[in-house]
């Protein structure tokens, strides 16, 4: 069982690893590069040789291409003798230019004469690049800033300046905290690991994709807290989430001893995926909570009445495109006082919340009524049950204590993926209220060409897939004595 | 059918069961009267499709959902059987006084709950013992079916058994109460031959310790020899042949009979071609004029095709419902397979194997 979960996480990296790679080569290679300023506000204001500069600086930084400039060319070759070259020697500059032209670059000119090259990654540099920065552990030695050569260099324990629980904190690292406990999930925090994905671009410019996934959002929200100077105040700083600032302010100074004042803030609203899963959990509650009781329900009085209403209704609801349905529902919402649109009250109003995960649930129950009916109806022809009546049991026993544990197998399997899928959000019902979460997240991020927000989506929803089938089939050895996990063949 | 009623367990008179197939209307049980006494081993016997099954579910409500008794009695300690309606008392005779053991180990037990659960559900429920008394008893049962180690097993389940160890287990279950009856549908037709004459001899065992009943269908002469104390034979929904088992196998009257005991393949000698009773059995969905079998019988009367044979009294335990026995019929010997029956089965006998033991 051991081996062969390891062996089936192995595998599942792999898989991961391919998904991402594959992604990664499509949007690098195939989607035409210029598609990127499409909605970039600031090529808007650019035009001529600022422009193209602007641009093939940005693919750069969008890891497209390397590029450098007449300038870094001279650098790249003289040295610290560059000034002869970069103030426009020609034979200096021919001898820079020649030297990129031999290493593969491509040398194209602006249009006020001057040159600068240009080299398109291929797909293995992509994936090469990629994965050397995805993951960063986080060191003693991280920062290197000559403004401040008696930074100590260590690891230290201190206190969550929340809670008062020990902390693991560092300075030198790019964090802080490295270790520290709170009450919420999953309760041990470390920023010692952390998955680099680059930064969003063009919406949310210069954010780390995780961030914009992650942080709160709308206005500040500011708590009163003690600062390690001994001052106390309303702030919006999580300090625990602080990093490494360069250049410290006097506001900074007034909080910290240290440098590390780089700190996120709390917000009033919670996160997209916050967002999400809050809706996706409670829909989901309720959507079992209703689902296995009525498939129960039908199959014990499979062909009557109760039966044929389920039908109808399971019916009604796969029948009906989805989108109709919500709408339907919306309105009858606003029949009962109910908003339409998710921010008209916010997310510290209840009532915003009734309508989306009611609409939520309820589309998740016709399949799950319909799987456990007819996983129900299909055990009850079985031998096993007809000895079951023969032994003098009574209908609703052989149903709860017979039909049920066979009938449910499959459908536990599938529960992991249903709690975990629900990061990723509901696309649908999201828009139709306006909801500020996952759902529109990787439409939106593919519409407008935020490559590193596609990338950590695909990243993150196939790890979560395959997560929650691996968690699933782990599940059923617990329901299915008959089932276990071994490399190969069963004992 | 016998005239003295003494300690008869069970009655049948002039049961008669419909199906509705289709729209169509099967009659699989055609007015079988029969009575049986209690400690007695009855094996019922006969092709497939003749209603052997369909007659002992009625015994425990057990038809299927288009099926319904539409003539007759049950009689079982003072109450009509076929009169009940709702599964609540059926709950009371089923698993409680007469227990059923199917054909297929394989399949009769939940594949996802513990040996030891199956076993004593039964018992909690009909007995209403606490989870650890009935632990404690079907563990003795466990032990008394023939499991060794009962306390390690009695957590496993049924997939880590064998065919035989389930069969077993599923004769402990419907034991465990104590039935008076207890109906084998075909107990050892899924086990090898081995675990056959295993599980046979530990059934005739259990009845001769506890004292039921044990109905036998099969349509494996072989075991019927073995086991059977009384043997009726059934073909077209009716029991043709009633008998205790040496009347049936050595002085059997109807020609069915005879066309089953020649086809037995135990019985059969080298070189001599294997006998086979020509024809298929008549369509339930009509009504049968005369003898049902005479269409397929070597022997058949103008009266066969005519008029219902009534039930012939051979002896005070043997009956057989044919028109050969009528005085007026002509005088028929028996094929020369069922004349030698005796030599061969003795012959068989001697020689050891599964038929052996009796």
């Amino acid at each position: 069982m051991k081996r062969y979960v390891l062996t089936r996480i192995l595998k599942s990296i792999l898989s991961i690893f391919a998904v991402v790679s594959i992604v990664i080569v499509m949007i690098y290679t195939m989607i035409p590069s210029d598609k990127v300023f499409d909605n970039d506000a600031g090529a808007k204001k650019m035009k001529g040789d600022q422009l193209v500069t602007y641009k093939m600086r940005k693919l750069k930084e969008l890891g497209y291409q390397d590029y450098a400039s007449i300038n870094e060319m001279c650098i790249a070759t003289f040295g610290d003798n560059a000034k002869a070259c970069s103030d426009g020697d020609e034979a200096a500059r021919s001898q820079a230019v020649d030297k990129y032209a031999s290493k593969g670059y491509a040398i194209n000119t602006l249009k006020s004469g001057e040159p600068y090259a240009v080299h398109k990654y291929r797909w293995y540099e992509l994936l090469g690049r990629f994965y050397s920065k995805l993951l960063v552990i986080d060191n003693v030695n991280a920062i290197k800033d000559e403004e401040n050569p008696d930074l100590e260099r260590k690891y230290y324990w201190g206190k969550n300046p929340y809670n008062g629980t020990p902390a693991l904190l560092c300075s030198g690292c790019t964090y802080k905290y490295q270790l520290y406990f709170d009450g919420s999930f999953p309760f041990i925090h470390q920023n010692k690991f952390r998955l680099d994905f680059g930064t969003s671009f063009p919406t949310s410019q210069g954010v780390p994709t995780l961030q914009v996934i992650n942080e709160g959002q709308g206005p500040n929200k500011k708590v009163e807290q003690n600062f390690e100077t001994g001052l106390t105040e309303q702030s919006a700083l999580i300090q625990t989430s602080c990093q490494y600032k360069f250049k410290t302010d006097h506001l900074d100074e007034k909080r910290f001893n240290d440098h590390y004042a780089s700190c996120l803030s709390y917000h009033e609203s919670p996160s997209m995926v916050q967002t999400s899963y809050t809706l996706g959990l409670i829909a989901l509650v309720i959507a079992y909570a209703m689902g296995i009781p009525l498939g129960i329900l039908m199959a014990q009085n499979k062909d009557k009445l109760v039966d044929k209403v389920g039908i109808a209704y399971i019916n009604l609801l796969i029948a009906v495109p989805s989108l109709a349905f919500i709408f339907f529902m919306r309105s009858i919402g606003t029949l009962f006082g109910l908003p339409d649109k998710f921010p008209q009250l916010g997310f510290n109003d209840i009532r915003s919340y009734i309508m989306p995960v009611l609409i939520l649930a309820l589309l998740q129950t016709p399949s799950l009524m319909m799987w456990l009916r007819r996983y129900m109806i299909d055990q009850s022809n079985a031998d096993y049950v007809k000895f079951a009546r023969a032994k003098g049991l009574s209908q609703g026993e052989i149903f709860r204590s017979h039909i049920l544990k066979n009938a449910i197998i499959p459908i536990v399997n599938g529960i992991p993926a249903s709690i975990i899928l629900c990061i990723s959000g509901a696309l649908i019902t999201e828009s139709a209220f306006a909801v500020p979460g996952m759902g529109k997240m990787l439409p939106d991020a593919i519409k407008t060409t935020n490559n590193n927000m596609v990338i950590t989506l695909v990243f993150i929803f196939t790890t979560l897939s395959i997560l929650s089938v691996l968690i699933g089939d782990i599940l059923m050895t617990v329901v299915d004595p008959r089932i276990s996990l071994t490399e190969k063949g069963g004992k | 059918m016998s005239e003295d009623k003494k300690n008869l367990i069970l009655s049948v008179k002039d049961l008669e069961v419909k199906f509705k197939v289709r729209d169509k209307v099967l009659t699989a049980i055609r007015r079988i009267s029969m009575d049986f006494e209690e400690g007695k081993v009855v094996a019922i016997v006969g092709e497939s499709g003749s209603g052997k099954s369909v007659f002992t579910k009625t015994f425990t409500g057990m038809l299927e959902i288009n099926g319904t008794v539409t003539n007759g009695e049950i009689w079982f300690e003072g109450k009509d059987l076929a009169k009940i309606k709702n599964d609540k008392e059926w709950e009371q005779i089923r698993g409680k006084k007469i227990a059923t053991v199917f054909q297929d180990p394989m399949t009769s037990l939940n594949p996802v709950k513990t040996i030891g659960d199956q076993i004593s559900e039964v018992i909690i429920k009909h007995q209403g013992k606490s989870k650890a008394e009935a632990k404690k008893m079907a563990i003795e049962m466990m032990g008394r079916v023939g499991i060794r180690e009962p306390e390690k097993r009695y957590n496993e389940y049924p997939f880590m058994y064998s065919g035989g160890m389930r069969q077993r287990i599923v004769i402990a279950i419907a034991l465990a109460c104590r039935p008076r009856i207890l109906i084998c549908d075909e107990p050892t037709t899924a086990l090898d031959v081995t675990i056959q004459a295993q599980i046979i001899r530990l059934i005739k065992d259990l009845s001769q310790e506890y004292g039921f009943t044990t109905i036998y269908i099969t349509h494996d002469l072989g075991v019927v020899a073995n086991v059977a104390d009384v043997v009726a034979v059934m073909y077209a929904g009716q029991i043709i042949e009633y008998g205790n088992v040496n009347e049936i196998f050595y002085d059997s009257r109807h020609p069915y009979t005879w066309g089953l005991l020649s086809s037995l393949p135990q019985l059969g000698e080298k070189g001599e071609n294997l006998f086979a009773i020509r024809g298929t059995p008549p369509s339930l969905f009509e009504e049968i004029k005369g003898d049902a079998f005479a269409p397929r019988s070597n022997y058949a009367l103008k009266i066969d095709y005519e008029q219902e044979p009534p039930f012939f009294k051979v002896s005070d335990t043997h009956f057989a419902k044919t028109w050969l026995m009528d005085p007026r019929a002509p005088k028929v010997e028996p094929p020369a397979a069922v004349r030698e029956l005796h030599e061969r089965m003795l012959a068989l006998t001697s020689k050891g194997g599964i038929y052996g033991e009796r």
